[in-house]
């Protein structure tokens, strides 16, 4: 992993993979970066954790390695596996090769991560593992090596940079989470997340683009069941593209809402609210902010 | 800007004014900073703060964002604790001293987290929960005298403003409440035998796990071949492996308001006894607002939920928002997937006095999330005149069982029945042909 020498060129790099960053989030991957630690980020469903990492990964020319936890994920599936069907058949042919040497190893993403020298090790959704799996990997993250019986200690060269991410359906160990940093990635604010619809759409007109954004930021106020994350704002923003408006009303909007809230009550309850009322706050906020963009610029 | 010399002042401030080197100096501000927040409730290590201090290199100390990510990265492992970081941060930064609260900080009163007396919240009643106060709990009214008097803020606090929190427990309030305060003894028992079942029963459920098993009905290639490799790869024995059976999450909901705290507490305190660390249980209690007992069921935290949840409450005697606490559970924790697949316990009175449709739509959608859910109810003879009582009318389509709690063999049965739950889906109706059952249809086992 080329070193950035500093935040700003951090978020730069990444900024050209059209992943925004904020500054928390670019401190705190810099220093991840630099003390060689793993980064825990937890936030709300569809804030970008999964995205970080492989943004990270394109920014620096890695390669992104990604181990997707899930109940009952073992050694077996995360770690490394023994090629057996290929075993037998060496056995079979009587060949002499060892059995268990490297050549029958199946590496899986961790194995993988030590064995290919500064790739981005991207352990996602970790607390959908089990606990045991945790205190396993409580080792593997601490000395980045690990052992296997047959073959002998594994090390990495140049250690991953490890990226963990956590929905918090539970508490991750105390243990794991003092041998990380830490990171809560909040929903974007309505700039950040105009800047963002624009650098991944930019086929989007920027009139559309502030209002969906805008529509979209005061959902996240009405304390729905699922608020709608930055994924599901893209959607819609592109959803309106592709039927051909380039800016929203009511009508349209009406008709795909479930691009954007995938919740029925969350449905009724914003069609109940009248959809022209909010297309209209939406609207006039988009005018505010590109106005004072406007301004802005010019001054 | 003025910023780098004012960073390195404060820096060096939070210390103490000296002539050191300024590495120490900045060591000391970042050792005395983790202590402070660990003072205040935040978990923090040596380790952490070493991790800290070689963050500090990293970043430029005269840019106040940086410091605060750096800190912040180390010190916050969970988004609860910002609050209370971002106050001490703003100290360190400001050059205040970081002064170290007294030791009451053992009963968690000082943690800005929680509103204690310190930060503007209002001073609480502490009760101690070790040894003997552990009657206190259970025996309730006989054993007043153990209760922890309150510290010199709790009293003066609850001379005037706090009567509504130390009513429920002043023995003359009791005296005229009875009828309500009022748990026989056999209740009791029956309750806490129940939190034994629990413990016995263990329901489980299957996990995508495997274990070995002789009769199990999935070939283990890994371990078929792993045997035949002894063999010249004749594979004489086969090895089978069968799902591993977990235990099955249990959720319980407690109503600590008014009169269901004592049995509420009751259960709590029995199922930690019961239960203990290694059954998957998560237990909050709630009055007007929902508090999670984080380290299931530890007691300490028992104490402080409850504190909490009596400062919450500005009216003891009306009963509390069933609705609203439903519906603060599932967009929070139960989005996160709490009551996905467990077993739902609901204890409360459901003397509501929220919008009745609001609770029945709660405890629907818990109902969908949930295996089984279920409702035990202290006092279910007065739901039919209580005209707090709408709410729970309204929610009893969405019951999978209801439990009349004063009834000891009812609650027996309920112990009976969560040993026999295992993996069997529980008879509902789907939502499409639920029939649309207003408030006053009589809720199914109330007359038991």
């Amino acid at each position: 992993m080329p070193g950035f020498s500093s935040i700003g060129e951090l978020t730069s790099a990444l900024g050209r993979q059209r992943y925004l960053t904020d500054e928390g989030l670019g401190t705190v991957l810099f220093l991840a970066l630099r003390l060689r630690k793993p980064l825990l980020v937890e936030g709300e469903p569809g804030v970008g954790k999964t995205e970080l990492a492989k943004a990270l990964s394109a920014a620096a020319g890695a390669p992104l390695i990604r181990l997707q936890c899930y109940e009952g994920i073992d050694v077996h599936h995360a770690l490394y596996d023994w090629d057996y069907p290929r075993q037998l058949l060496q056995l079979r042919a009587g060949g002499s090769a060892p059995l268990y040497s490297e050549e029958f190893l199946i590496r899986r993403p961790l194995l993988e991560a030590l064995a290919q020298p500064g790739s981005v090790l991207l352990i996602d959704e970790l607390d959908r593992a089990d606990d045991e799996f945790e205190a396993f990997l409580l080792e593997f993250l601490s000395d980045f090596q690990v052992t296997i019986p047959e073959v002998g200690v594994m090390r990495a060269e140049v250690p991953p940079t490890v990226i963990i991410t956590s929905n918090r359906t539970r508490d991750l160990h105390e243990a794991l989470k003092r041998r990380c940093l830490y990171h809560w990635i909040d929903h974007p604010d309505l700039k950040r997340e105009v800047a963002i619809a624009r650098a991944r759409l930019p086929e989007v007109g920027e009139r559309l683009a502030h209002q969906v954004c805008a529509f979209v930021q005061d959902l996240r106020w009405l304390d729905l069941y699922r608020s709608p994350g930055v994924g599901e704002t893209l959607d819609w923003a592109e959803a309106f593209h592709t039927l051909g408006r380039d800016h929203i009303d009511p009508a349209t909007a009406d008709r795909t809402l479930g691009t954007l809230l995938k919740e029925r009550d969350d449905l009724d309850r914003i069609r109940g609210k009248g959809l022209e009322g909010l297309v209209d706050q939406a609207a006039e906020r988009a005018n505010q902010l590109r106005g004072e963009g406007a301004s802005g610029g010019a001054a | 800007m003025g910023q780098p010399e004012r960073a390195r002042q404060s820096l060096g401030r939070a210390d103490r004014p000296g002539e050191r080197p300024p590495e120490q100096a900045i060591l000391a501000a970042a050792v005395d900073f983790a202590r402070t927040l660990r003072s205040f409730g935040l978990s923090t290590s040596v380790d952490s703060e070493h991790v800290f201090f070689s963050a500090l290199a990293e970043v430029d100390l005269r840019d106040r964002h940086e410091v605060y990510w750096a800190a912040h990265a180390t010190f916050v492992h969970n988004p609860d604790e910002r609050k209370a970081f971002d106050v001490i941060f703003e100290r360190l930064w400001g050059g205040q001293p970081l002064v170290l609260p007294e030791r009451s900080a053992e009963h968690g009163e000082s943690d800005p987290r929680m509103g204690g007396p310190q930060h503007g919240g209002e001073a609480l009643p502490q009760y101690r929960h070790e040894g003997k106060s552990k009657a206190a709990l259970d025996g309730g009214l006989k054993n007043q005298a153990t209760r922890d008097i309150p510290s010199a803020e709790g009293e003066e606090a609850g001379a005037n403003k706090q009567l509504g929190v130390l009513a429920a427990w002043s023995a003359t309030e009791t005296i005229s409440e009875k009828s309500r305060l009022d748990y026989a003894n056999d209740e009791l028992a029956a309750l806490r035998q129940l939190a034994e079942d629990i413990k016995r029963a263990a329901p489980e459920r299957q996990s995508r796990r495997t274990r070995p098993a002789r009769g199990g009905d999935r070939l283990d290639v890994r371990r078929t071949v792993r045997g035949s490799l002894a063999t010249d790869g004749e594979a004489f024995r086969l090895a089978y492996t069968a799902p591993r059976p977990r235990p099955r999450r249990l959720l319980f909901l407690c109503d600590v308001s008014g009169s269901m705290e004592r049995y509420s507490r009751v259960l709590l305190a029995s199922l930690k006894a019961a239960v203990g660390a290694a059954r998957k249980a998560e237990a909050f209690v709630f009055a007007t607002r929902l508090t999670r007992l984080t380290h299931s069921l530890d007691g300490r935290d028992l104490e402080r939920a409850l504190e909490q949840a009596r400062a919450s409450v500005p009216d003891w005697s009306g009963g509390t928002r069933i609705g609203q606490t439903l519906a603060e559970f599932n967009r929070g924790f139960g989005r996160r997937g709490f009551a996905r697949g467990a077993i739902v316990l609901i204890v409360s009175d459901g003397w509501d006095r929220g919008d009745p449709q609001t609770l029945a739509g709660e405890v629907r959608r818990l109902q969908l999330q949930a295996r089984r859910l279920v409702w035990i109810n202290p006092r279910p003879m007065m739901i039919d005149e209580q005209p707090l009582a709408i709410g729970m009318r309204a929610a009893m389509p969405y019951i999978d069982e209801f439990v009349p709690g004063h009834d000891p063999r009812a609650v027996a049965g309920l112990g009976r029945l969560i040993a026999t739950l295992g993996n069997e889906r529980p008879h509902r109706r789907t939502l499409a042909s639920a029939p649309a059952r207003g408030p006053a249809a009589a809720p199914a086992g109330a007359s038991a």
